[in-house]
This record gives C-alpha cells, structure tokens and sequence, in this order.
C-alpha cells in the first residue's frame, strides 16, 4: 500500500492566497474510534487534536482537516476515501 | 510495525473470508454497483463535472488499493485452516503483520453493508434483518482492532 506521505498545513500564515479545503463529514457508519485514527494515522494529529476534530465532525457534521493547494486538498480527499471517509473539496470560504 | 494476534471463532473467521471474497469481486469487477458510490464519492458534491473528471483520473486507482488491502486481509485469513462444524466455536488465531489493511477493510465491509441496509441515507433499517447482525459484528470486531491500533501508537 504505498500512500503519499501528508503534507499537512497546520500553519494556515503559509497557505495559499485563495486556499483550498478538505472537509470530512459526518456519516453513520464510520465508527468514532476509527475516525480519531484515521486523523492519527494520515495527518499526524495528537490523540487530543484528533477526538477534539472528530467529535466537531459529530456535532457540527463536517470539518475542515486541511487546507492549502487544490491537488494536495485533492490527494488528502483520495485518502480520506481509501479509508472510507466521506470527504470533499471546496474552496475556502472568504 | 507490531504483530497483532486476532482470535476469532472458527465459524467468524469462515464468515469473514466469505465476505472478503466478495468484497474483493465488487473491486476487482466494478459494474456500476451502488455500493461502489459510496467507496469513491463525488469530491465535489457541487461540481457534477469536476467530481466525474476526478472520478475518472482516481477511482480505479483506489478500488486498486482496496483490493491489495482485501487481498492481504484474504491471505491472513487463508493460514486458518478448515475445521468440521463441531470446532465452529473454538478459537483460532489470526496473525496480523500488518493492521491497517485490515481496519481498511473492516471499514469498507460496513459501508457496503450499511448502504445494502439503508443505514447510510439514514433510513429506517430492519433489525431483524439479518445483514444487520452481520454489520454490528462487523462494528465490534473493528472496534477490538482500532483499539489495539491505538495501544501500539501511544
């Protein structure tokens, strides 16, 4: 399974002038445990940063795990797919 | 990367390679099944034209993936060998080089499952129907599986 390694762009200051997003959203399957790892696992969250991302995926319906570059936002959305997230792209809200 | 140990029942580690085997047929011979939707959905749920461009560039790349992973989960459970009904219930174990083949696929198994059921659209689902039992099973094995994930990360 050869996964491309995230970029993650934590510090939105380097992002892009009209930045691009990855949104999860929340579904009735996907068990909560298993979100907070996938968050883990992909994008390097802490266990805290993970479940707090998570639970706002619950309560709010969707969040917003990156932003930055349009083809990167596009590859997170493609591995949020591999593992069975419901994940998509928008342009960031101005 | 830890070994992980998975003790199942016989009669579950049978069901699982079942559902595997057909896991691995609706990625490897996509016709037009809605549940391969939900395995690879729009990216752009505005832009029709956009998520069917990125569809077309992605999708087979990614039911690729998904049967490498169903694949490696098939071949682990290959090494449990076959048992009369009378060992149905006793344990076996399951060597796990590699988990996230596996909570990969658990996952997807309850998405097909969940859409067969209605549960995705949040419709009504039958509890007596039952697939439901088969996709909370499903759930508690994942469950067991993410659980140990998290120990060895942390």
């Amino acid at each position: 399974m050869a996964l491309a390694e995230p970029e993650i762009v934590e510090d939105l200051s380097v992002a892009p002038a009209v930045p691009w997003q990855t949104v999860v959203w929340d579904d009735p399957v996907n068990l909560m445990s298993y979100v907070v790892r996938v968050f883990r696992e992909y994008f390097g969250f802490g266990h805290d940063a993970a479940t707090a991302r998570m639970l706002e995926v619950h309560r709010d319906g969707h969040a917003v795990v990156a932003e930055g570059a349009r083809e990167q936002m596009e590859l997170h959305a493609q591995a949020m797919h591999d593992y069975g997230l419901w994940a998509t792209v928008r342009k960031a809200p101005q | 990367m830890t070994h992980v140990i998975l003790t199942l029942t016989r009669v579950e580690a049978a069901h699982l390679t079942n559902l595997v085997g057909q896991f691995q047929e609706l990625v490897t011979e996509p016709v037009g099944d809605p549940a391969l939707e939900r395995l690879t959905p729009d990216v752009y749920p505005d832009d029709a034209e956009a998520s069917s461009e990125f569809r077309q560039v992605t999708r087979a790349d990614l039911l690729g993936r998904r049967a490498h992973d169903a694949a490696t989960v098939s071949n682990d459970l290959s090494r449990v060998e076959d048992a009369g009904v009378a060992d149905a219930l006793s344990p076996v174990d399951v060597s796990i080089a590699d988990l996230e083949p596996w909570l990969r696929t658990l996952s997807a198994l309850r998405l097909v499952l969940a859409g067969r059921l209605g549960i995705a659209d949040g419709a009504e689902h039958e509890e007596d129907d039952p697939a439901y039992g088969l996709y909370e099973w499903l759930g508690y094995r994942l469950e067991g599986l993410v659980q140990v994930a998290e120990q060895d990360a942390s």
